[in-house]
């Protein structure tokens, strides 16, 4: 039995502790719209005789953080994928424009007046105005390719210009978590509202490239780019900047690699995040299709076989259909020195005129219309031009790539908005419960949506064969 | 509930029966719901979900048996709709695949805090019952 001074003192204490468990409360009411804040829980707790009778003789509280190291960690990997899927979204957007493949957009139809024109020029060889026709729809064409290069340019432009306002946020968001584990390092112990400030910036963080978070030194916490760079180890910050990759400019703009503030390349440490969807974008699908990098670009590829092919059949024919054969003037000029630019070059021979198309074969057999007609057949012969697709083919192979990569990015978008929302929901409902109360409730979880993953799936097959019923 | 393969068997629903367009509307509307339900993650969301995408199934074998039967192609507006019926659907099945390795990694993670690792490296298996009494 403890005596009056004992009483006096439980009394004390229990009344500080529901003190404290107001104020708790009260804080958790102020901040539940603040970005980052996690309730805190205020624990009551009974407290031991401190004469080591093992009696109880009051009431402590103790504040305990309900944040969930794995819900954040779920969630913050679920932000970093959005982000890369948003950006590939944005990105391909002006791509698609670039690359549309109806009819009345600039290269399918450019295409399809030129070989028209070769298809009028064909039924009358000598005539003065299909001649011209002919160099009219060569122009066209040369400036549609040259158009899309400009356009492709543009984006890559503003790719990179994306890419260093990307990093510059990754570096401030990097430089406030190192302001955080400074202010923990001087006041020795960390606060909600710091803690709130760190989870809004690891969140912010996380949307641009992929991070891992591990505790430091006392509450201090060290962030990793891909989990091997250090970005952030108690109050050092390592800063990362965009460069141009020295090995990579064959063929035309060299791609970019991340490198981190000793100068080492840590592009490959960026798998998702806004980051890495612009280094996708950047590294491997501008110069697929304008060239750049180690590639010549699908582009570039249809510009030099079609001005090589045409020019090729031009200098066989002949600008007589008798004797003495005149071999014909190429129609089409480009720079062969870089075939990362050749749609960029691609432009009409300045010194043709129409008399000097060549429409003859001169065989045997002579032929006044032979490459007139070969010429008004190259884009739909047998066998094609460029990897067995005719020039039109070819371009839609693009615009299927480039459509694809929309439409994949669209839906991944908007399939990953809905698991940061999901993601967040069981955050809040499983913050605070036990590991195994977590454990349980996720294996349940689990397996109700593989149930609901194979009735979708028989969705899936159900909606294909409507569609394929009313094609 | 079985999936319809013949006219007759929409028909004599008495809620159900309709035009295609109307079976493909109510379909939209289920996968809309089913949408709203799956944002918010406990097991009995899933489990309407699941019953929901059921009642969505009998809607398209509706449709599809509408189809076979009228004979006529549907029009520009109907298959813009199926389109956006087929791109929701890309959008579930997308997100329930990630959502599954969302699950996983966040249950590996437990499993490990709990049990540790095996000798290979992987999160140790779980084991929730601690104590088990027998009698008898």
């Amino acid at each position: 039995m403890g005596n009056l001074f004992t009483a006096l003192n439980s009394a004390g204490q229990a009344l500080q502790a529901f003190q404290a468990a107001i104020d708790v409360t009260q804080s958790n009411v102020t901040n539940a719209n603040s970005p980052g804040y996690a309730n805190q829980v205020a624990v009551m707790q009974s407290s031991d005789d401190a004469s080591g009778t093992g009696q109880s003789v009051g009431v402590t509280e103790q504040t305990v953080d309900s944040r969930n190291q794995y819900a954040e960690t779920a969630v913050q990997q679920q932000v970093s994928l959005l982000g890369e899927y948003q950006q590939l979204q944005t990105s391909l957007a002006p791509l698609q424009t670039v690359f549309d493949v109806s009819s009345s957009s600039a290269i399918p139809s450019a295409l399809n007046q030129l070989f028209q024109s070769f298809s009028n020029w064909s039924t009358q060889p000598n005539d003065a105005t299909a001649q011209a026709s002919v160099i009219s729809a060569a122009q066209q064409t040369g400036a549609a390719f040259q158009q899309a290069a400009a356009q492709l340019a543009t984006i890559t432009s503003s790719t990179d210009a994306s890419m260093q306002s990307t990093v510059a946020q990754i570096n401030q968001d990097a430089a406030q978590i190192q302001q955080y584990n400074e202010q923990v390092s001087s006041v020795g112990s960390s606060n909600p509202g710091l803690q709130a400030q760190l989870y809004s910036a690891l969140q912010d963080l996380s949307s641009q490239a992929d991070v891992q978070v591990l505790p430091g030194n006392g509450e201090t916490v060290t962030v990793l780019l891909g989990g091997q760079t250090p970005l952030v180890i108690g109050n050092q910050l390592n800063t990362l900047q965009v460069a141009n990759d020295p090995s990579s400019t064959q063929n035309g703009p060299p791609n970019v690699e991340i490198l981190d503030s000793t100068g080492a390349d840590v592009t490959n440490l960026v798998t998702s995040g806004s980051l890495y969807g612009l280094l996708t974008v950047r590294n491997n699908i501008l110069p697929s299709l304008g060239g750049g990098g180690t590639q010549v670009g699908g582009l570039n590829t249809l510009a030099q076989s079609l001005a090589a092919t045409v020019n090729n059949l031009l200098a066989q024919g002949s600008t007589t259909s008798s004797p003495p054969y005149q071999a014909g003037q190429p129609l089409f000029t480009y720079n062969p020195a870089s075939p990362g630019g050749v749609a960029a070059s691609l432009s009409v021979n300045s010194a043709i005129t129409p008399s000097q198309l060549a429409a003859t074969d001169p065989g045997p057999p002579t032929v006044s219309n032979g490459i007139a007609l070969q010429l008004a057949g190259l884009d739909s012969a047998q066998g094609g031009q460029i990897n067995g697709l005719g020039f039109t083919q070819y371009f839609g192979t693009l615009s299927a790539s480039v459509g694809n990569a929309a439409n994949n990015a669209n839906t991944s978008a908007t399939a990953q908005a809905q698991l940061v929302t999901q993601a967040e929901n069981l955050r809040q409902q499983l913050s605070g419960v036990s590991i195994d109360e977590q454990a349980i409730n996720l294996v349940q979880l689990q397996s109700s949506y593989q149930a609901v993953s194979r009735v979708v799936n028989i969705v899936d097959q159900l909606t294909q064969s409507l569609m394929n019923m009313v094609q | 509930m079985a999936i319809p393969t013949q006219l007759s068997e929409c028909m004599p629903d008495p809620i159900a029966p309709g035009t295609a367009r109307e079976h493909l509307h109510a379909a939209k509307t289920g996968m809309r719901q089913v949408k709203q339900l799956l944002a918010q993650p406990s097991v009995e969301n899933a489990d309407q979900s699941a019953t929901l995408l059921r009642e969505v199934e009998v809607q398209l074998g509706c449709v599809a048996a509408m189809l076979r039967n009228n004979g006529t192609q549907p029009d520009a507006e109907f298959r813009s709709a199926l389109e956006e019926l087929q791109a929701e659907v890309a959008v579930l099945a997308r997100f329930l695949a990630e959502g599954d390795k969302l699950l996983s990694g966040w249950l590996q993670a437990v499993q490990a805090r709990r049990g540790g690792y095996t000798q290979r490296g992987q999160a140790a298996p779980l084991v929730l019952v601690n104590k088990l009494t027998v009698e008898g």
